[in-house]
């Protein structure tokens, strides 16, 4: 095994990702339209390869030594300094992995789809590999064209397959997302030209010794610009919107990877470049994160649709992730980055349901469903451990996650720590109450034939339900490989 | 004399492009559209190596008034590039009679040779004569527009000449007050007074004047209105030269002109400020409402003019850089757009945004390439619009000006509602009951695969243009 891992430590995995990526788009692309059950097995049979290596890498990884490993670091255009470097270190890895059990269950999840298979595909393997690349890059330049990439194909993808106000929804969210963007780049332009050191590469960035006023500056549109997509309060709008527009995979990949990329970056970019920015506006993510969490949570509690429920459960627990960040601590760090897994393949699961609940009752009106684990007691009981993880029960993966920002919010900010579980309360409040007028009571007899569903179609959900009960029972799975990364950055903001 | 032929090499042979033509054009009997267009073809494509041949030439001719260095070779390339590509796309030119032919291409050949010599032109004469030269031959070309769309032309042919005109005297006059201050008409000269004397309100007066009539060609707000009629009224092809390498070639004169005022002084890096950002907040808001697709790129056109002032404004080889690579890419995207438009218009009629609908259905790679030619006019990555405003941005940054980065950025994302229309009506409007599969020969889809690679090779692999860019922005300063 030992040697096993040596050899694949020394293959270029992360760049067999994206090639993997391409590759799977290009098939998508010269297979005819007319044979959708060859894209299908196409895209399953390339996302299962990708999961594999995402795997590998999980396991490749030497948490004994840390740092940033899988380095493939060449130069790209010399005289922009702009290189083609790509690692993972324990905060990517965990995302990498996200995305590729979310990627993989959600192309199961649409083995349905009949309208237009093979542009779906192709659109989501475009929005994937740029995922991909936001996760692993290192270069500023490199970034930002993959972030922009995972961005635009959403509007295709929402307007063509999408439901409930399908083209406002598509427009209102790529707008958003793309006007974040429009901060980015000043900031990214503004590091690399502060720096002096006329490069992209991040970790030279990094050593580079920036002014306050630079870093406070960057920070900030960093924040924004990313924290649009990380659905912070009070640029979440998108958010909610998206969600109910989407179809059922693009859901999942939206809320389960897609928003995680805002999280991502601003910690990524703005708090590993900008440690003093950090520290100077975490007072200010703080406030915007607990108004998240107990809005987000309020707002859900009015909702009737589910996937609007979803959405602002989403709101609400990306609100703690911001939380998690804003408090500066390898605890709350640690939470955060657990918590943007934890919640990627929760959300995904409970997307997924609903899409099967929707596919067979055409409703997802709370008031209209009712009773459904006597119809349906399988896709039922998927929906209730994912709301019950989100809503924090102990062994699940989301409680480890919760558990550690409240800790360390409550040090650092007492009072809006509180708050922020008291808006935890209204949120377990609502998904409870949500699970119990949509699963229990009195069944709506219009549903009483339904099939429930069968063991290919449940696959992705169950890959999904495990991943939450695995990490809930051993937290330390991936919390050990967190922990390698967060303490020499927050290490970083001491240092100052 | 053998090596003076070799600096004047590229002007010369479309000079000998233009008496073929010439030839043709007076030839009895009856039109032979499809042979012209050949001999067209052919020849364009030999002056787009005759001129990739002549990259790195250098030297003075004409007692220091025409300069060849490498800023000028690479703007030539570009117009020849852009000459080579709009003809190619002339093989069904339905919206001239067949009779018109032969001078459609002669003028189109005459205003490349003016914009040749004018982007190498370093004296003040020689380059307003350059000028004109083009213009002209714009002039003559933009009502000879008949059918769809006919009636427009006649009224865009006499704007486009009556602004024109003025812009030219308004020009002149500019250039009268140059010659006053620095008592010389040769740019070196001026070069060397000009900085000095810059602050001095006949100084800023003469430059000022002399760029308006650039702006006019590039379309900088005041002097856009031109450009929507002009846009909307000449035949499809012609426009998709206007709008390439037309625009390209004041992109280049209007380098050499500022780089004259040496650092610049703050009343004129004001100046061209306020302008590019009305044009730029102008040319996006209006273009929201237009329905008729080369209107919406004629607007476009005039935000596009405000983001490459934001890089001339810097007076920095950072800034020059930046807007000779945005040059390019400019030429390549507006060509997809135009290429998709002569290809879905039927008869050589306008195209409105709405005749795209199903556009993924009937013409799968024109889909494609009609996506990239506006996601990249956006500044999307991974296209080279990207790229080109990503080195305007950096030139900008560098000067200190975050701000107007930020300001930049949000128009883009403004001008993202419409460019997103486009790609709506394309991607997922379905097609209309009554359309038709849109037929692409293998020729034209060889030069749709062609443009998409330039696009994307512009957007992710910048090195090469970049470096030629980059050594010949120094050049100029």
């Amino acid at each position: 095994m030992a040697e096993f891992l040596e050899i694949v430590r020394h293959l270029p995995l992360l760049s067999g990702i994206l090639f993997l990526t391409l590759l799977g788009l290009l098939l998508i692309i010269l297979i005819p339209e007319e044979r959708p059950q060859a894209i299908k097995v196409v895209s399953a049979a390339v996302s299962g390869g990708i999961l594999v290596i995402c795997l590998l890498l999980y396991m490749g990884y030497d948490q004994g030594r840390g740092g940033l490993q899988f380095i493939e670091r060449s130069i790209w255009v010399k005289s922009l300094g702009i290189y083609y470097f790509n690692a993972v270190d324990g905060i990517n890895l965990p995302m990498l992995l996200l995305t590729g059990t979310v990627l993989f269950t959600g192309v199961l999840t649409m083995w349905q789809l009949e309208k237009r298979v093979k542009e779906y595909f192709a659109f989501t393997f475009l929005l994937v590999f740029g995922v991909f690349g936001v996760f692993m890059a290192f270069d500023l330049f490199f970034l930002f064209v993959y972030y922009d990439i995972a961005l635009f194909p959403m509007y295709p993808l929402i307007a063509i397959w999408g439901s409930t106000r399908k083209e406002y929804g598509a427009m209102k969210l790529t707008l958003y997302l793309l006007a974040g963007s429009a901060l980015i780049l000043p900031g990214i332009v503004l590091l690399f030209i502060k720096s002096g050191l006329w490069t992209f590469d991040m970790i030279a960035l990094s050593q580079a010794h920036f002014t306050p006023v630079v870093q406070s500056i960057g920070f900030l549109l960093f924040l924004f610009g990313f924290g649009v997509l990380a659905g912070l309060w009070p640029f979440h709008t998108w958010s909610p919107v998206g969600h109910v527009a989407a179809p059922t995979a693009v859901s999942m990949i939206h809320a389960g990877v897609l928003m995680k990329l805002g999280a991502y970056g601003v910690l990524r970019v703005g708090a590993f470049l900008c440690p003093e920015g950090w520290a100077q506006w975490a007072e200010l993510m703080a406030v915007l994160a607990t108004i998240g969490v107990v809005y987000g949570a309020f707002v859900g509690l009015a909702q009737t649709d589910l996937k609007y429920v979803i959405g602002y459960s989403s709101v609400s627990h990306m609100g703690l992730v911001t939380l998690g960040l804003s408090t500066v601590t390898v605890d709350g760090v640690n939470g955060a980055v657990f918590q943007m897994f934890a919640h990627g393949i929760m959300t995904a699961l409970l997307f997924s349901s609903v899409g099967y609940i929707y596919d067979k009752t055409h409703t997802k009106m709370i008031p209209e469903l009712g009773g459904m684990s006597r119809n349906m007691p399988y896709i039922s009981g998927f929906f209730i451990l994912a709301a019950l993880a989100g809503v924090g029960v102990p062994c699940l993966a989301s409680f480890w996650a919760e558990l550690l920002v409240f800790i360390a919010a409550v040090q650092t900010y007492p009072i809006r720590g509180i708050l922020a579980i008291c808006g935890l309360l209204v949120s377990a409040l609502f998904m409870l109450r949500v699970v119990a007028k949509t699963f229990y009571g009195p069944a709506n007899p219009k549903f009483a034939g339904l099939p429930d569903i069968n063991l290919w179609l449940a696959s992705p959900r169950i890959i999904l339900a495990g991943c939450i009960v695995l990490f809930g029972l051993f937290p330390w799975m991936m919390l050990n490989l967190i922990q390698v990364s967060t303490v020499p950055l927050i290490g970083r903001v001491v240092g100052y | 004399m053998l090596s003076q032929v070799r600096l004047f090499l590229p002007e010369l042979y479309f000079l000998f492009m233009a008496l073929v033509l010439f030839a043709v054009s007076v030839r009895h009997g009856a039109p032979q559209p499809r042979r012209t267009y050949y001999t067209a073809f052919v020849l364009s494509g030999i002056g787009l190596l005759v001129t990739l041949g002549s990259l790195f030439v250098e030297g003075e001719l004409f007692f220091q008034a025409y300069k060849v260095d490498l800023f000028s070779q690479i703007f030539k390339v570009f117009l020849s590039l852009g000459m080579f590509l709009v003809v190619t796309i002339c093989s069904r030119l339905e919206s001239v009679e067949d009779r018109h032919h032969p001078e459609f291409y002669l003028f189109l050949t005459t205003c490349t040779i003016g914009m040749m010599l004018l982007v190498s032109a370093v004296e003040l004469i020689t380059l307003y004569v350059a000028l004109e030269l083009s213009s002209y031959s714009l002039y003559i070309l933009v009502p000879m527009r008949r059918g769809g769309g006919g009636e427009l032309s006649s009224e865009a042919g006499v704007k486009y000449f009556f602004m024109g005109a003025l812009a030219s005297a308004v020009m002149l006059f500019g250039m009268s007050y140059l010659y006053g201050v620095c008592h010389t008409t040769h740019l070196a000269e001026i070069f060397k007074t000009l900085p000095e004397a810059v602050f001095t309100p006949g100084a800023i007066i003469g430059l000022v004047l002399t760029l308006s009539g650039l702006f006019f060609k590039l379309a900088v707000v005041p002097f856009q209105s031109w450009a929507p009629d002009v846009y909307e009224g000449a035949s499809n092809q012609l426009v998709a030269y206007i709008a390439s390498a037309s625009k390209v070639a004041a992109m280049a004169i209007l380098i050499r002109l500022t780089a004259l005022s040496g650092a610049g002084s703050a009343y004129f890096i004001n100046l061209l400020i306020i302008l590019s950002l009305i044009g730029m907040t102008f040319g996006n808001l209006v273009a929201i409402k237009q329905r008729d697709f080369k209107r919406m790129l004629a607007y476009s056109s005039i935000a596009h003019a405000g983001y490459v002032l934001l890089g001339i404004m810097t007076m920095s080889d950072a800034g020059y850089t930046s807007v000779i690579y945005y040059g390019l890419v400019y030429l390549v995207l507006n060509f997809a757009c135009f290429l998709v438009i002569v290809l879905v218009s039927e008869k050589g009629n306008n195209v409105s945004i709405d005749q795209f609908a199903g556009l993924y259905k009937r013409a799968p790679l024109l889909a494609v390439t009609l996506l990239l030619g506006v996601f990249g006019l956006a500044g999307l990555p991974p296209t080279g619009g990207f790229t080109g405003k990503f080195l305007i941005f950096i030139a900008i940054i560098q000067k200190g000006y975050l701000w107007l980065a930020i300001v930049a950025m949000i128009n883009v994302t403004i001008s993202l509602y419409y460019y997103i229309g486009v790609v709506k009506a394309a991607y997922l409007s379905p097609p209309a009951p009554d359309s038709v599969a849109i037929p692409v020969s293998t020729s034209m889809r060889f030069l749709n695969y062609l443009v998409i690679a330039m696009i994307i090779w512009l957007g992710v692999y910048p090195e090469l243009v970049y470096d030629l860019a980059s050594i010949a922005a120094k050049a100029v300063l």
